[in-house]
């Protein structure tokens, strides 16, 4: 920003004194745009930022890497960072144990939930080490910590009868 | 074995663990499972669900899931074959058995360990004896060891007892082939004959019962199962009647709160009730007309495809007094002074044009001020919706899921679309028995009747499923044997084919028992099919679970029938 105004000032006084005023209308309207492109520049920077936070919360602290392909190296540098300070400032929650609050956004009904299966996913391990397979159009009736992150990644469909 | 305690046997042994329910597609296993469904979402059960529609599905599941689960629930599908010897299972592996098909497999009968089956034994199963089946071999030990005797016997000895030990064996031999013969002649007895027991979801719904937890969804349920077996001709009318008693048991002690309590139930709340009620299909949701014109039974009774049979149609509806108008119309909005009584007045009128039988004891829902539903309604939306053949719903799975939600009171949209579905169906019932009868198509073989649709037969890709196949032979035959003169014919089953895969060039075969009202509803066909394949090497596809629906190719349709006829002759 700094440079720019420099620039300016330098330009209207290069022509002001070169008797070149009559340049001075388009300098200020090619200022005028550098300035509009910087602010649009720095919404979409913006915008992008928001959406790579959402991604936290969506899918989890490991991203997949077709999203991360997409994704500048400062962009991962402060995914980091942000994993880091949600990470510290779960930990903190309820007297030094924790809460894991990406769970359970909306709150839940039952323990248990019937899903249905809306594309072939293959295999999905659960952590006791259970496997289960899923295929497109399969049902199943799991506890509902189990299939929270697929259903938002809109493998699994809540059904609700 | 048979499990005699299903709450303990069953249910509490998967109380814990984690099930595969692998699912048949017809509607009683879509009503038994969503009963089973509903029992596990109260004890948190967890479960995997897959359709299922032929034996290969059922062995590609089995092979998928087999690492995962250790308890498998087989509904409808199972019974009928040696499931150990076709799954090749891991030892830990236990299934658990609902299937209406008959004769269950004697190998799954006698196993003791992997094989629970969820069915009642007071069904007239009729199944051998252990002793007459199964032998241990100490014959074949005792023989050969005899043989290493002899060697080691001094040589004077070994005359006389080469002597004894041979006739002993002689003997043996003789009685081992005479047990043999008898044993083949049992099981052929016993296997000839494929047959139809008590409804899955009535099974369930027991076991519901017994763990009161049984809802008014439940019983639902399982009459629409118990609805499914009479629609598609599963089970003899005598059963149907002493189920629908058992039934009606159930229903009465769920209504009893309707009229205990001050204030009654709302109007939302379901309704169960005990009908007697008109043979014509979904003639609620349709116009009486149009339900007259495309129900079996009445059709085949008047004879609807001639123009006499027309006339005699518009004299019955004359005779009640109905006039075309407001028969024609939708049946809710007909008149409130017609439909008051309509029941009674069809009742009366059909005596007298000859159809004894035009009311059945069936079961109706009501729920809401709109929604008033006959279990028949709903069997013939789900099926419409489980075979359904529109082009983005081609997927078996899918349309299972679909005609699944259909039976959840929630999704009443659903359901309609069904209704839609039923009704195209039953017109093309009906349009395709009238052109085969009107251009002759059946013909008699023989030992059966044949019929083949040809290829550019309209509605014919809706034939190509199973359950749609099955009901148009049903119509067709009652329809023949009320059309033809020929008092021989009238007694003879019907074999009905319909293209089934235009690409790779296969037909859809199915064979249904000869029509008659004290019929035992009892299939040969499973085992003439298979032997006429074998005999003639035909190239088909026994897939299905009934035994009398077979794929076979276009090109060995001749060989193939001219083997049956030579068969059953």
């Amino acid at each position: 920003l700094l440079n720019l105004s420099q620039l300016i000032f330098c330009f209207r006084n290069e022509a002001k004194s070169f008797g070149r005023s009559d340049l001075i209308p388009s300098i200020k309207l090619r200022h005028c745009c550098l300035l509009r492109n910087q602010r649009c520049i720095t919404a979409y920077l913006y915008d992008r930022l928001l959406r790579i936070r959402a991604l936290r919360w969506e899918y989890g602290s490991v991203l997949p890497a077709n999203v991360r392909f997409h994704m500048s190296a400062e962009e991962v540098q402060w995914f980091g960072q942000y994993k880091k300070s949600l990470a510290s400032f779960m930990r903190s929650l309820g007297e030094g144990e924790g809460l894991d609050i990406t769970q359970d956004i909306k709150p839940p009904k039952s323990l248990y939930i019937q899903v249905r299966c809306l594309k072939d996913h293959g295999e999905f391990e659960i952590e006791d080490g259970t496997v289960i397979l899923l295929k497109k159009n399969s049902q199943h009736f799991l506890p509902r910590w189990k299939c929270e992150q697929l259903i938002r990644q809109g493998v699994l469909e809540h059904v609700v009868s | 074995m048979f499990v005699t305690d299903i709450r303990k046997d069953f249910y509490e042994v998967v109380a814990n663990q984690r099930v595969a329910l692998l699912v048949a597609a017809d509607i009683d296993a879509l009503c038994a499972c969503k009963i089973l469904q509903a029992l596990f979402h109260c004890d948190h059960i967890q479960y995997t669900l897959v359709p299922v529609i032929g034996w290969q599905d059922l062995s590609t599941a089995f092979l998928e899931h087999k690492e995962q689960f250790r308890y498998f629930v087989l509904i409808n599908c199972g019974a009928n074959v040696d499931l150990l010897e076709m799954l090749q299972p891991d030892d830990d592996s236990i299934f658990f058995i609902c299937d209406t098909h008959r004769p269950v497999d004697v190998v799954n009968v006698y196993n003791d360990t992997q094989i629970k089956l969820l069915i009642k034994q007071d069904d007239d199963l009729g199944v051998p004896s252990y002793d007459d089946i199964f032998r241990d071999d100490e014959e074949e030990d005792d023989g050969s060891g005899n043989d290493s005797d002899e060697g080691s016997e001094p040589s004077g000895k070994r005359r006389r007892f080469d002597e004894g030990a041979i006739e002993r064996r002689i003997e043996r031999q003789r009685a081992r082939r005479e047990w043999e013969a008898r044993r083949r002649e049992i099981l052929f007895d016993y296997e000839q004959f494929e047959f139809h027991g008590t409804s899955a979801a009535m099974m369930f719904f027991e076991l519901a019962w017994v763990l009161t937890k049984d809802t008014k969804d439940m019983l639902w349920w399982a009459i629409i199962g118990l609805t499914d077996q009479q629609i598609h001709d599963k089970i003899t009318h005598m059963k149907y009647v002493t189920d629908v008693a058992t039934m009606q048991r159930h229903v009465s002690r769920h209504n009893h709160r309707n009229e205990d309590e001050e204030n009654s139930l709302s109007i939302d709340c379901m309704r169960i009730s005990f009908e007697y009620d008109l043979r014509l299909s979904l003639y609620q949701h349709w116009s009486l007309y149009e339900s007259i014109c495309n129900s079996c039974y009445t059709s085949s009774s008047f004879k609807l495809w001639t123009l006499n049979g027309q006339k005699k149609l518009r004299e019955f509806l004359a005779d009640m007094g109905l006039p075309l108008k407001q028969v024609k119309q939708k049946y809710t909005s007909m008149d409130m002074s017609i439909k008051e009584n309509l029941r009674d007045v069809i009742e009366e009128s059909s005596n007298k044009f000859g159809m004894k039988e035009i009311r059945i004891q069936t079961f109706g829902v009501h729920f809401g001020f709109q929604n008033r539903f006959l279990a028949s309604d709903m069997v013939h939306a789900t099926a419409a919706l489980l075979e359904s053949t529109e082009k983005e719903e081609s997927d078996i799975a899918h349309n299972f899921i679909k005609a699944l939600d259909s039976l959840s009171r929630g999704n009443l949209d659903r359901l309609h679309v069904g209704i839609d579905h039923a009704k195209r169906k039953l017109l093309a019932i009906q349009q395709t028995v009238a052109s085969c009868i009107c251009t002759n198509l059946i013909l008699s073989q023989g030992p059966f009747l044949y019929c083949y649709l040809m290829e550019g037969t309209p509605d014919v890709k809706l034939f190509s499923k199973p359950l749609a196949l099955t009901l148009l032979c049903k119509y067709l035959l009652k329809a023949f044997v009320h059309s033809t003169r020929n008092k021989r014919c009238k007694l003879l089953p019907l074999i009905m084919a319909a293209p089934k895969d235009v690409e790779k060039g296969t037909v859809i075969v199915a064979g249904i028992p000869p029509e008659s009202e004290t019929s035992d509803k009892k299939n040969f066909f499973g085992r003439a099919f298979e032997k006429a394949a074998e005999s003639t090497s035909s190239r088909t596809l026994h897939d299905h679970f009934d035994t009398s629906i077979i794929e076979l190719k276009t090109e060995d349709r001749s060989k193939f029938l001219d083997a049956l006829i030579t068969l059953l002759s």
